[in-house]
């Protein structure tokens, strides 16, 4: 018996465009391609799950397929739907690991100087390697040794003094290993003349969804909806996130592939550069110093998908000083936990080369993105730095 | 956000408008929900093709006959010089990003396409058209059409047997011919799966050029002309070309192929580099979803990502094509124009939107519908006011038949660079 209640794959019209433009596809023939491997065998696996195609393991989630396509087929989320809906799950130390970003974290933090040493240690990555097909030329992000929570715990006390007030999304990677980020954020808020809050939240569920824990991840996001509806100051109030990839899975993952009612929060939601922008716009702007930088930015693919880039550029071009270099739209390759695995690493590195390449030519003082794991890749193959439009903003206001 | 000019539909027709309003310092941006039309294009620009079936030698002097017999055509809208001004226009961009396009002076030439017919158009990439090719054609004896073993969007027999039917090639050979690509192959996939783009990616790789190369000299000896379809490259075409040129010594030349077309995908590449390279900001994978006027004008549009964030502008350019690409919606017996529900050209009897034969000489009435616009293309709203900011350009437009009369790109960019030009005029009496 067909399921009604599926049937957006009947929109492609086989143009073949998001082919086009999969990253994964271009550099490996072990993976068909979006339309293939969404649409045309989406009407097969209906009628029979045993028709599930293997080389579906290979799509990145990057979603530039779902941009290129002119027919509006939600080519990304019948693939991820797919993966999980129809295969057989079986556990793998390494996947779970790797999709507890918050688990992981709080040891990580705890232990941080030991954690930060052995990660990076020859033969550890070596043992990671055979045991875990964790890749070795990979580098693991630091532990930080105060996560932002704690840190917060200090800076909540002077939140009180602003009359509004702005829900903040940190997300695991500014608690556990990066919270300078935070603290840019909080400075840039403040700066605007806005009070932070933040909630007891938990990991947007990004990764869990792609190492296929669909139900973990559904708790994530029920209990992320429910924390941030109740903390929001009034109906008008938004809840910021600097993190492209969380920022996507509140307003878009949790209806469409988790199937989460996010009604009570899905208007209040705004990517970080995208509120920013709105204020500096109504005339709210702080004093900014000049910044005599050329910098390159690179555009997340998640970010894309959600429509965003052009707010982040437009605030990149408010920084008085700041030399903009817009690099041409490329996959970086890592994808979240794709590029920790050693099956994907090769296609993850290959998919990045075009990118690095077009970094290197730009030759910028340092590379502005807005997503964590592109900074991992990209500081992993060039020898830029990568910093968050945020953190820019924040070193520019006095 | 607030721009100058906010340009829905990222095609042809919005790049080329949203390039020269960038030009000219506005700040600028193109809404464009998902790729557009020129992915399943020939990859050639056709200004006027033919008039009342039979085909046009000298499109500039038929333009008078066009617009004579049909008042609210888009091209009487423009006028000779306009639409002269804009294809240069338009050829100068694409070679700022070396896409190189060539023309026969003031004649129409012709291009293959992948059913071996002829069709007229203005300008081709030097791939497809050339002074050799030119040349060249006077003298022709022999044609090799080339394809490669296990592609299966191409059939060269098909091609060189309808080729060989016209009248221009009734004293040539005309051969087909597959050459193997075994290196190439990747053993885990089977190569009827290679599509054009992959094809093309191989040719990107200048060590398999080299191989490709030797292969097509042994299957083209003594050949005037070498036809292959278009794989020569999405990036580094024009070094592809001279390169397979000068080592096999042979004039290869490419047809367009069934989408995704790698000769519409590099002006696809060429435009939207040159309009990012000016500070243009394309926004894509996002639809216009609702429009705020007040007194006939319209003050923000507001997108499918973004419900409840204004974009601001002074002007608006309309360009979302057709029916295929969402410009405009048909329902069972009804059509609208969905962004700023602008009133339409149509036939209100859905049996007569269509011909009965699906090839029929006189082509579809449903092409023809279409946006009416006043003489400067600003829309009018159902109550048949004029929205004063808002312009139309590209196949949204009623009254003309891209497929009648093959002129398809070429009003998509002339109505493009009028719109543009109204709007830029405007903007510089504000300031």
């Amino acid at each position: 018996m067909i399921k009604l209640e599926n049937i957006s794959f009947d929109h492609c019209i086989k143009c073949t465009v998001c082919t086009i433009y999969c990253p994964v596809a271009r550099v490996t023939h072990l993976y068909p391609g979006p339309k293939q491997s969404g649409p045309d065998t989406e009407r097969l696996r209906i009628k029979n799950p045993q028709l599930l195609d293997i080389s579906l393991k290979y799509c990145s989630n990057c979603k530039r397929c779902e941009i290129a396509c002119p027919s509006d087929v939600k080519i990304a989320d019948i693939i991820q739907t797919a993966k999980w809906r129809y295969s057989k799950k079986e556990f793998r130390i390494r996947d779970f690991l790797l999709s507890r970003t918050d688990l992981m974290g709080t040891f990580g933090t705890i232990f941080s100087p030991i954690v930060n040493f052995f990660t990076h240690l020859g033969i550890v990555k070596y043992f990671l390697d055979l045991v875990f097909q964790i890749p070795k030329g990979r580098t693991f992000p630091n532990y930080a040794s105060m996560t932002f929570r704690k840190w917060f715990k200090e800076a909540r006390k002077y939140q009180n003094k602003y009359l509004e007030k702005v829900v903040y999304f940190h997300g695991c990677y500014v608690n556990y290993n990066y919270p300078q980020l935070g603290k840019d954020v909080v400075k840039v808020l403040n700066a605007l003349g806005k009070g932070v809050i933040i909630t007891k939240e938990k990991c947007c569920g990004v990764p869990l969804i792609a190492n296929g824990y669909i139900k973990k991840a559904q708790s994530h996001g029920r209990h992320n909806i429910r924390v941030l509806s109740r903390a929001l100051p009034h109906e008008q109030a938004r809840i910021v996130s600097a993190s492209s990839s969380c920022s996507l899975a509140l307003k878009h993952e949790y209806p469409n592939l988790l199937e989460l009612d996010n009604t009570p929060i899905a208007n209040n939601i705004a990517y970080i550069t995208q509120y920013v922008l709105e204020e500096f716009e109504k005339g709210n702007i702080p004093n900014l110093k000049p910044l005599k930088y050329t910098v390159a930015y690179h555009s997340p693919c998640h970010l894309e998908r959600m429509g965003n880039v052009a707010f982040t550029i437009e605030l990149l071009r408010k920084i008085p000083g700041l030399t903009v270099k817009i690099l041409h739209s490329e996959c970086c390759g890592i994808s979240g936990t794709y590029g920790f695995k050693n099956e994907y690493y090769a296609i993850s590195q290959a998919v990045g080369s075009e990118l690095f390449k077009i970094i290197e030519e730009a030759s910028p003082d340092f590379v502005v993105t807005d997503c964590e794991t592109c900074k991992w890749q990209i500081e992993m193959n060039t020898k830029y730095t990568v910093v968050h439009p945020i953190s820019l903003l924040a070193e520019a206001i006095e | 956000m607030k721009f100058d000019c906010i340009i829905i539909g990222g095609g042809i027709s919005g790049l080329t408008a949203g390039i020269r309003c960038v030009k000219e310092g506005l700040h600028t941006a193109i809404i464009s929900s998902g790729m557009s039309a020129l992915h399943f294009s020939s990859g050639s620009i056709d200004v006027l093709g033919y008039i009342n079936n039979k085909v046009v030698y000298k499109p500039f002097e038929a333009l008078d006959t066009l617009t004579g017999t049909i008042a609210q055509h888009p091209y009487a809208k423009c006028g000779k010089a306009l639409i002269v001004e804009a294809l240069q226009f338009f050829k100068q961009e694409c070679e700022t990003q070396n896409v190189y396009l060539f023309d026969n002076e003031n004649l129409n030439h012709f291009h293959v396409t992948a059913l071996g017919t002829l069709k007229p158009t203005y300008f081709s990439q030097r791939s497809v058209f050339n002074e050799d090719v030119y040349n060249r054609f006077k003298s022709m004896k022999k044609i090799v059409i080339v394809n490669f073993e296990g592609y299966r969007d191409f059939h060269p027999q098909l091609a060189a047997a309808q080729l060989s039917k016209h009248a221009l090639f009734a004293n040539c050979e005309i051969i087909a011919k597959s050459i193997d690509m075994p290196q190439l192959q990747d053993l885990t996939r089977h190569p009827h799966e290679y599509r054009s783009i992959d094809i093309a990616r191989i040719f990107e790789n200048e060590e398999n050029v080299y191989r490709i190369a030797d292969a097509i000299r042994l299957a083209a000896e003594g050949a005037d002309f070498v036809v292959i379809p278009a794989f020569m490259g999405i990036h580094n075409f024009n070094q592809i070309h001279n390169i397979l040129q000068s080592r096999t010594r042979l004039l290869i030349y490419e047809i367009p192929t069934l989408p995704p077309s790698i000769l519409g995908l590099r002006i696809d590449n060429a435009l939207k580099s040159r309009f990012a390279q000016l500070g243009g900001v394309y926004i894509a994978g996002d639809k216009v979803v609702r429009a705020e006027s007040s007194n006939d004008v319209v003050q923000a549009v507001y997108t499918a990502n973004h419900p409840e964030n204004p974009l601001e502008a002074k002007f608006y350019i309309l360009s979302t094509g057709s029916f295929f690409s969402g410009g405009m919606i048909s329902e069972f017996n009804n059509m609208y124009e969905p962004v700023f529900k602008l009133k339409l050209h149509y036939e209100p009897e859905r049996n007569k939107w269509y011909s009965p034969q699906f090839f029929y000489s006189n082509s579809h009435p449903f092409l023809e519908y279409g946006v009416v616009t006043d003489e400067n293309l600003r829309p009018y709203d159902s109550k048949n006011n004029i929205i004063q900011n808002v312009y139309c350009s590209g196949a949204i437009l009623a009254h003309y038949n891209p497929i009648r009369e093959g002129c398809g790109s070429g009003v998509a960019i002339s109505t493009a660079y009028k719109a543009a030009n109204q709007i830029i005029s405007l903007y510089k009496l504000m300031r």
